[in-house]
């Protein structure tokens, strides 16, 4: 037996065994939670980790990820995750998975230690800051002091105005924004592009052969034809361009909204209308899920490809990869369907059950949307989920749908604790969104309905005897409400116009209550602040038609000189000027 | 190939097999090796070649470290050659067969830098085979003496383990 020969292979197997027995699992494992930990900014935890490489499975049990913003909260967790990866495309260098289950996934869960990680700071979100200092700001304390001419001592200085500084900023940005736009108006391309397709049409001219002049003139009336559709689609461009930078003025009115409201709350005036009261009271608690929903998307969004280009991104470390047409094409990364089962709730769980299809890192390749359909129901409560993340074009889009009905609300509190709150308890209520994004823009309503409910103000803040009886009795004997809003604006900067009966019926009190003397002091409030920024509004509504009026004549000399100069050259290239040569 | 037969292949290489002939072809083939994306199964191949035949194996080794440090700046070349033979309308047949069989994509074939490295790499072969030949019998006059009697190769070839292992012939 030559020992020298084997003793050393069997060592090296035995190591190997060794390695993937005992050191696999634990490696990927800790692999694996320090990655989640990394994105998740916060503790994550496997109980425990299983790869087969016979049948190249793997499965994880018991993972949870902690909450970042709550210490003793898990974000999720999930009992079970086991999926087996395809054969075939792996001697592709593809991961596909046909089929995944996931097992009772649960969102929100207490836990029993700290899920913090000491060197990670969660970033307040401004959505959710800026409606708590709105909802704050809402002024009611010294309402019943006001008198009609509570305007008349109070000074509006144009500098402290956020709608002012916002439209100087605006003037600069959308000077910036017409330099550049004019700069790629480049009108000398295309008249040097003429001009050298005219040279070529002279030289056209002298040539002795018949066919390749018709071929040169044919080529040359294409080019002709490919630049002035060039020109137009740059002038489109070009327009809408201009017309975009001009929508951005649209954020002074809403700064000017907000500097009314806090010009009203300088001078301790209580706005009496419903959009106000509506934000004041619910402002707060949807700033909150918009800005989770908006942190979800977000986290989902950064996984897709931006745009069709990723598929034919350079992943290769050294060279470039070129593609070629595939008879079978797999993603380089694919679920195609991922079974999952959970609960929701604490205290009474509803369980649920659904499917994840299409997960991949191709879209484009793939083809077809990422969607995930969830429905779950118990007695009278009913969930259903809906969600698709549609990158497979030039933008993302994605399209989400929720409805929950005969949720049980133990406790909700609404409002401001610097004005009034309203502690709602014992209701039944009904939840409904939509949320629709196509790249950054984003469009959306939500509504939550409410009956069998009690409501409990609390307006011990306001002194005035007169308003605090009409907060009082605005939610006398109600029993039910509705909370609807609209989300529209950017992923970043989401808008909402929030609508509640509460709101309504407090509305409709104030101004029975004492409305005529606070409507006159807003109305004076608000005429100040329209003279301090008018002559910058008026400025920067000057400027942008002026820089409009430009370009327009601009583009359209530009126009007409090279359509003029165009449809000369290709009157000239018609048949019925070229010279048939005489063959007799 | 185990590492202990490795580590033996490249003391032998240090000591025996230092025929000029043998460096220079270890020099090729290293040279090859170092032009390639070390993470595909064509770089693989040619290590096992590099292995399986009775090359110079330090030579072959340092050869492929060498190249390997100047890479981003023989990717200017061999990156355009890969480029043009993977775009090439005549060889784009044979591409999108290779594209579509199993295994062929672990070989790289479609990084421009792989195919393009082998072409410069056979082109380049002959003059690098001979001057790595001129090279052999430089280092057989001037250093082969001076590393079989280095402490280091003397205390390796007093270890009971190598003894044992390779029953004295390092």
């Amino acid at each position: 037996m030559r020992w020298s020969y084997l003793a050393p292979r069997l060592t090296l197997l035995i190591l190997l065994w060794a390695f993937f027995f005992f050191a696999f699992d634990p490696l990927l494992k800790r692999g694996i939670i320090k990655g989640i930990e990394k994105g998740a900014k916060a503790k994550a935890e496997i109980a425990g980790l299983k790869t087969d490489f016979l049948h190249a499975s793997l499965k994880i049990t018991g993972l949870a990820i902690a909450d970042s913003k709550e210490e003793y909260r898990n974000l999720v967790e999930f009992s079970e995750l086991s999926f087996s990866v395809e054969g075939a495309p792996l001697l592709e260098k593809k991961l596909v998975v046909d089929s995944a289950v996931l097992k009772g996934l649960r969102l929100g869960t207490p836990r029993k230690t700290s899920g913090k990680l000491s060197f990670y700071k969660e970033e307040p979100s401004p959505l959710v800051d800026a409606m708590v200092a709105e909802s704050k700001s809402f002024a009611l304390e010294c309402a019943a002091d006001v008198k009609a001419d509570a305007a008349a001592d109070y000074k509006v200085d144009p500098a402290e105005l956020e709608s002012v500084k916002l439209a100087r900023q605006l003037e600069e940005t959308y000077q910036k924004d017409y330099a550049d736009i004019a700069s790629r108006v480049d009108t000398k391309k295309y008249q040097d592009g003429l001009d050298a397709l005219k040279a070529r049409y002279e030289k056209a001219g002298n040539e002795k052969n018949f066919a390749r002049q018709a071929g040169d003139y044919s080529d040359i009336a294409k080019e002709i034809k490919k630049l002035t559709s060039d020109f137009k689609k740059d002038k489109e461009e070009a327009e809408a361009s201009l017309a975009m930078a001009k929508d951005a003025f649209k954020a002074v009115e809403e700064a000017r909204r907000k500097d009314m409201a806090a010009v009203m709350a300088r001078m301790k005036l209580p706005a009496l209308d419903a959009q106000s009261i509506a934000r004041m009271l619910a402002g707060p608690v949807i700033a909150e899920k918009t800005a989770q929903a908006v942190k979800w998307l977000t986290l989902v969004r950064k996984y897709m490809p931006a745009s069709a280009r990723g598929v034919l991104k350079n992943e290769a470390r050294r060279g470039r990869e070129v593609h070629f047409p595939k008879e079978k094409s797999y993603p380089a990364l694919l679920v195609r369907r991922l079974e999952l089962t959970g609960e929701t709730g604490l205290e009474d769980p509803l369980e649920y059950s659904g499917a994840i299809e299409g997960l991949t890192n191709q879209p484009q390749v793939y083809g077809r949307p990422a969607t995930a359909v969830i429905k779950g129901a118990k007695g009278t409560r009913r969930l259903d989920f809906n969600v698709s993340v549609d990158a497979t074009g030039k933008v993302i889009k994605t399209a989400f749908k929720l409805s929950c009905s005969g949720i049980q609300v133990k406790q909700l509190r609404l409002g401001s604790p610097s004005s009034f709150l309203v502690d709602i308890t014992g209701g039944v209520g009904i939840f409904e969104a939509s949320l629709k994004t196509t790249g950054e823009e984003i469009a959306g309503k939500a509504a939550a309905r409410l009956a069998g409910a009690r409501f409990k103000p609390k307006a011990d803040n306001i002194k005035a005897a007169l308003l605090r009886s009409a907060v009082e009795s605005s939610f006398a004997g109600l029993s039910s409400a509705v909370i609807e809003t609209d989300i529209s604006g950017t992923i970043k900067s989401p808008a909402f116009d929030i609508n509640t009966d509460l709101a309504n019926a407090v509305s409709k009190a104030f101004t029975g209550a004492m409305g005529a003397e606070v409507k006159k002091a807003q109305e004076a409030a608000r005429k100040k602040m329209d003279e301090a920024l008018k002559p910058y509004r008026a400025r920067l509504d000057n400027m942008a038609a002026a820089k409009q009026a430009e370009l327009e004549k601009k583009l359209k000399d530009a126009e007409s000189g090279i359509s003029g100069a165009a449809d000369g050259l290709l009157k000239k290239l018609t048949p019925g000027k070229l010279k048939l040569p005489k063959f007799l | 190939m185990n590492p202990i037969a490795i580590l033996r292949q490249f003391f032998q290489g240090l000591t025996a097999e230092t025929s000029p002939g043998r460096i220079g072809a270890g020099i090729t083939l290293g040279f090859l090796i170092g032009l390639m994306p070390k993470a595909t199964l064509t770089a693989q191949f040619l290590i096992v070649l590099l292995m399986a035949t009775r090359v110079n194996i330090p030579m072959a080794l340092l050869t492929v470290f060498a190249v390997s440090l100047v890479n981003p700046l023989l990717d200017k070349i061999t990156d355009p050659i890969g480029y043009a033979l993977l775009t090439s309308e005549a060889l784009r047949p044979l591409w999108t067969r290779l594209y579509n069989m199993p295994i062929a994509p672990w070989t790289g074939f479609n990084n421009t830098v792989v195919p393009g490295g082998l072409v410069f790499g056979a082109l380049l072969s002959a003059p690098v085979y001979l001057t790595g030949r001129r090279f052999g019998v430089f280092y057989n006059e001037k250093f082969r003496d001076y590393v079989i009697n280095s402490k280091f190769v003397k205390g390796l070839k007093a270890s009971w383990l190598l003894d044992w292992y390779f029953k004295g012939g390092v």
